[in-house]
C-alpha cells in the first residue's frame, strides 16, 4: 500500500489544528511559541507533499520547506529571547497576565 | 526803572526755587526766600524814591509802565502790565517791609516746626501776589493776583492742617472769600462789555460817561468782590477763624496786606464808585456796620489772637468809611498806618502765645515785669490802635473823621467815634488782662533777638508815620492837613474815655479778673455779642444748613429714583441676559458637550476590544479568516 497524498494532507491538518488550539489557549508564552512551531511544521509538511505528489520533477516545495525551517529557527530564538526579556520585567510568561498594551 | 517788573517776581522765584525741593532741603533753604523779599524791599524803596516827590500830575501819569500781551481773543488782546504811581510805591513799600519784618520773625517764630520751608514758600507766593495786586494795570491782573492771594490764604490757615479747627477754618476762609470773588467776576464781565477793556485807563477815563445804572453795578460788583477779602460784614466771618494759622501769616495776610486788597481795589475803581455815587454811599455803610460790629465783638473775646482779628475787621471798616466819604487818599493813609501796627501788634501776640502756650487771655496776665521789649513795642501798637497821639492810628483815624465832619456825614462820624470808643475799650481789655495782674504761669521768657528785632522797626515806624502825613498827602497829590484841634480833641477825648472805662472794667486791683460782672450787667448784650452777633448762626441756619439739607434731598432722590431707573435697566437685562444664558448652556453647550460625551461613549466600548491580551487578538484574527472564508465558499 502506497501513502497518497491525502494522508499527509490529514496528518498536515491535524498537526495544524494542534498548533492553532494551542496557540490560542495555552497560557504559557513557551507553549504557545511551541504551538506556532507545530503550525509552521504542518504547513512545510503540506508544502513537501504537494510538491513530491504534483510536481514531482521540480523541488521547489522542498526548497521553501528549508527556507521556513531556518525562518522558523532565526523566529524561535528571537521569540525565545523575547519571552527571557518579558520575564525580566514581570516575573511572569503567563499570557493573560501581559495585558499592559490593554486600549 | 524796568526794574519795577522785577519786585513781584522775585518772591515768586522764591517760590519757584522753594517748590520742587524736598521737605529737609525746603527747610534749609528758607534764607532763599528772605533774600528774595529783602531784594524786593530795596527795589521797592528805589521805586519810592523814584516816584518822589509825587504829587496829583504822577497820580494821573505813572511813572512807569509796561504791559506785555498774554492773550488774543478774536480782535481783542488782553494784557497784563505793571504801572508805578504814587498808591502802588507806597504799597509796595508797606507790603515788602511788613513781609520782610514777618519773614525774618517767623525764622524765629517757626524754627521748631517741621514744615518751615513749605511755609515760606507760600508767604513768598503771597507776597508775589499782593506785589504784582498792588502793580497792576488791569483789572484782571488784580482779580488773578488777587484769586493767588486766596489760595495762600487758605493753605496758611490750613496750614496745621493735621488738626480740625485749622483745616475747617481754612475751607471756610475760601469759601467765604469766594462769595466775594463771583461778584468781581461778573462786575469784570460788566466791565469788559460796557469798556472792552480792563485797563485801568480805559475804564477808569470813561467811567464818568457810563449809564449811571452800569456804574453803580459795577461799582457794587466790585464792593462785594471787595467785602469779601477786606471781611466786611456779612462776609467778615472767616477773618476770626483764620487765626487758627500760624501767627506771623497772621500778622502779615489777615492784618497788614490781603485784607487790605479789598480796600485796594476800590482806592483804584474810585471813579467808577464816584460816577455811580449810590454805590458811595453804601460802601460808607458797610464800613460804618462793619467797624461798629468789629469792636463790639473784639470786646467779649478770649482769644488774644480774636480780639486783634476782630479789631481789623473794625479797623477795615474804618478804611471802607474813608472810601465812603469819597477820600481814598484817607482810606490809604489808614491802611499803611494800620498795616504797620497791626502787624506789630500781631508778631507781639506771637510773642505771648509762645510765652504762655495758650490763647486765652483769662490764662494770662502780669507779662509787663518779664517781657519788656514786647511790652513796649505792644504799647506802642495798643495806642496806635486805640488812637491816641502821637502814634500813627491818631492820625489816619483823625483824618478819617476830619472827611466825614467836612463832608456833612455827621451821624457817621459819630458812629465812628463810637467804634473809635469800643476800640479803646477793648485795646484797655486786652492790655490790662495780659500785661498786669498777677503773674499766672511761670517761666516766662522774652523772645529771641532776631523776633524782637522787627517789631522794634515796625513800633519805631508806628510812633514816627504819623508826622509824615502830610507828605504822604502831598505824595498822592492830596492835601491830608495836620490836625484839627477841636476834632483831634474829640477823637482824642473819646479814646482816652474808651481806655479809661478799660480801665475801670480790667485794670483796678480791685476788680476779680472774670467776665461774670459784665455779665451779670449786660447779660443780654453780651449774650448776643459772644454769640459773634448770630452771623456764624445764621449762616449755619440760612446757608450751610438748607444747603445740607437740599444736597442730601437730591441725594434720597438720587437713591430713590435715579438708581432704582438704573438698577432697574441692568436687573432688566439680566433677565433677558439669562434667558439668552439657558439657550447658550442647553443648546450650544450642550451640543458641543454631547458631541464629546458621544465621542467618550464610543471610545469606551471601543476600548473594551483592545484587551491587551495577545490570544484575544488570535481569536479575533482566527474568526475573522473563518468568516472570510466561508464568505469565499459561499459566494464561490
Amino acid at each position: 500500500m502506497t501513502i497518497g497524498l491525502e494522508a499527509f494532507l490529514g496528518l498536515s491538518a491535524v498537526l495544524f489544528a494542534l498548533g492553532l488550539y494551542g496557540a490560542v489557549s495555552k497560557r504559557s508564552a513557551v507553549m504557545v511559541l511551541m504551538s506556532l512551531e507545530l503550525m509552521a511544521v504542518a504547513i512545510s509538511l503540506n508544502m513537501v507533499a504537494f510538491s513530491r505528489f504534483v510536481t514531482p520533477e521540480k523541488m521547489t516545495g522542498q526548497f521553501f520547506a528549508i527556507f521556513s525551517m531556518v525562518v522558523s529557527a532565526a523566529e524561535i530564538g528571537l521569540g525565545l529571547a523575547l519571552v527571557v526579556a518579558i520575564y525580566r520585567r514581570a516575573r511572569s510568561i503567563e499570557l493573560p497576565s501581559l495585558e499592559r498594551l490593554k486600549g | 526803572m524796568s526794574y519795577v517788573t522785577a519786585i513781584p517776581l522775585l518772591p515768586a522765584a522764591a517760590f519757584l526755587l522753594l517748590l520742587p525741593l524736598s521737605r529737609k532741603a525746603r527747610n534749609s533753604a528758607i534764607w532763599v526766600a528772605v533774600v528774595a523779599i529783602a531784594m524786593a524791599f530795596v527795589l521797592s524803596v528805589m521805586a519810592f524814591a523814584a516816584v518822589w516827590p509825587g504829587g496829583a500830575d504822577l497820580a494821573k501819569e505813572p511813572a512807569y509802565h509796561a504791559s506785555f500781551p498774554i492773550a488774543v481773543v478774536g480782535d481783542s488782546t488782553i494784557d497784563i502790565g505793571v504801572m508805578l504811581d504814587p498808591f502802588s510805591a507806597a504799597m509796595l513799600v508797606v507790603v515788602t517791609l511788613v513781609a520782610l519784618c514777618v519773614q525774618l520773625y517767623s525764622i524765629g517764630y517757626m524754627h521748631r516746626d517741621g514744615r518751615i520751608g513749605w511755609y515760606y514758600a507760600v508767604l513768598s507766593l503771597f507776597t508775589a501776589a499782593m506785589l504784582a495786586l498792588v502793580l497792576a494795570d488791569n483789572f484782571l491782573m488784580l482779580y488773578l493776583a488777587w484769586e493767588i492771594m486766596g489760595l495762600c490764604s487758605y493753605l496758611l490757615i490750613g496750614y496745621w492742617h493735621e488738626q480740625e479747627a485749622p483745616r475747617r477754618a481754612s475751607i471756610k476762609a475760601f469759601l467765604t472769600t469766594r462769595v466775594g470773588d463771583v461778584g468781581f467776576a461778573i462786575g469784570l464781565f460788566l466791565m469788559y462789555v460796557t469798556v472792552g477793556s480792563f485797563e485801568f485807563d480805559a475804564v477808569l477815563g470813561s467811567a464818568a460817561d457810563w449809564a449811571p445804572g452800569v456804574a453803580t453795578a459795577v461799582a457794587l460788583l466790585l464792593l462785594f468782590g471787595a467785602m469779601g477779602k477786606s471781611a466786611q460784614v456779612p462776609l467778615h466771618v472767616w477773618l476770626p477763624d483764620a487765626m487758627a494759622g500760624p501767627t506771623p501769616a497772621s500778622a502779615l495776610i489777615h492784618a497788614a496786606t490781603m485784607v487790605a486788597a479789598g480796600v485796594y481795589l476800590i482806592v483804584r475803581a474810585m471813579p467808577i464808585f464816584e460816577a455811580s455815587g449810590i454805590a458811595l454811599h453804601v460802601v460808607l455803610g458797610v464800613g460804618l456796620v462793619t467797624a461798629l460790629v468789629g469792636a463790639l465783638l473784639a470786646a467779649v473775646q478770649h482769644d488774644i489772637k480774636k480780639v486783634l482779628a476782630y479789631s481789623t475787621i473794625s479797623q477795615l471798616g474804618y478804611m471802607f468809611i474813608a472810601l465812603g466819604a469819597g477820600s481814598a487818599v484817607a482810606g490809604m493813609y489808614h491802611l499803611i498806618t494800620h498795616a504797620f501796627f497791626k502787624s506789630l501788634l500781631f508778631l507781639g501776640a506771637g510773642v505771648i502765645i509762645h510765652a504762655y502756650h495758650t490763647q486765652d487771655m483769662r490764662q494770662m496776665g502780669g507779662l509787663a515785669r518779664f517781657l519788656p521789649v514786647t511790652t513796649a513795642t505792644f504799647a506802642v501798637g495798643s495806642l496806635a490802635l486805640a488812637g491816641i497821639f502821637p502814634f500813627s492810628g491818631f492820625w489816619s483815624k483823625d483824618e478819617i473823621v476830619l472827611v466825614l465832619v467836612k463832608d456833612g456825614y455827621y451821624i457817621a462820624a459819630a458812629i465812628a467815634l463810637l467804634a473809635a470808643f469800643m476800640t479803646a475799650f477793648y485795646v484797655a481789655r486786652l492790655w490790662f488782662r495780659v500785661f498786669t495782674g498777677p503773674r499766672q504761669t511761670e517761666g516766662l521768657h522774652e523772645a529771641h533777638r532776631s523776633m524782637l528785632a522787627p517789631m522794634v522797626l515796625l513800633a519805631l515806624i508806628t510812633a514816627g508815620i504819623g508826622f509824615g502825613g502830610p507828605a504822604l498827602g502831598d505824595f498822592f497829590g492830596y492835601k491830608i492837613p495836620w490836625p484839627d484841634p477841636a476834632i483831634a480833641g474829640v477823637s482824642s477825648g473819646v479814646a482816652v474815655a474808651g481806655l479809661l472805662l478799660g480801665w475801670w472794667a480790667y485794670g483796678r486791683r480791685s476788680v476779680v479778673l472774670n467776665t461774670r460782672t459784665l455779665k451779670m450787667r449786660a447779660g443780654f448784650i453780651y449774650g448776643m455779642l459772644s454769640q459773634k452777633l448770630y452771623f456764624d448762626l445764621a449762616y449755619e441756619y440760612l446757608a450751610i444748613r438748607p444747603f445740607v439739607k437740599a444736597a442730601s434731598g437730591l441725594a434720597a432722590f438720587d437713591l430713590a429714583r435715579v438708581d432704582k431707573i438704573v438698577t432697574g435697566a441692568g436687573s432688566a437685562w439680566s433677565r433677558i441676559a439669562g434667558i439668552s444664558e439657558l439657550f447658550d448652556r442647553h443648546v450650544v453647550d450642550g451640543g458641543v458637550n454631547g458631541m464629546a460625551r458621544g465621542a467618550w461613549v464610543l471610545g469606551r466600548k471601543a476600548r473594551s476590544i483592545q484587551s491587551g491580551r495577545i490570544q484575544s487578538y488570535q481569536r479575533f484574527a482566527l474568526a475573522s479568516l473563518i468568516l472570510l472564508l466561508m464568505l469565499v465558499v459561499m459566494k464561490g
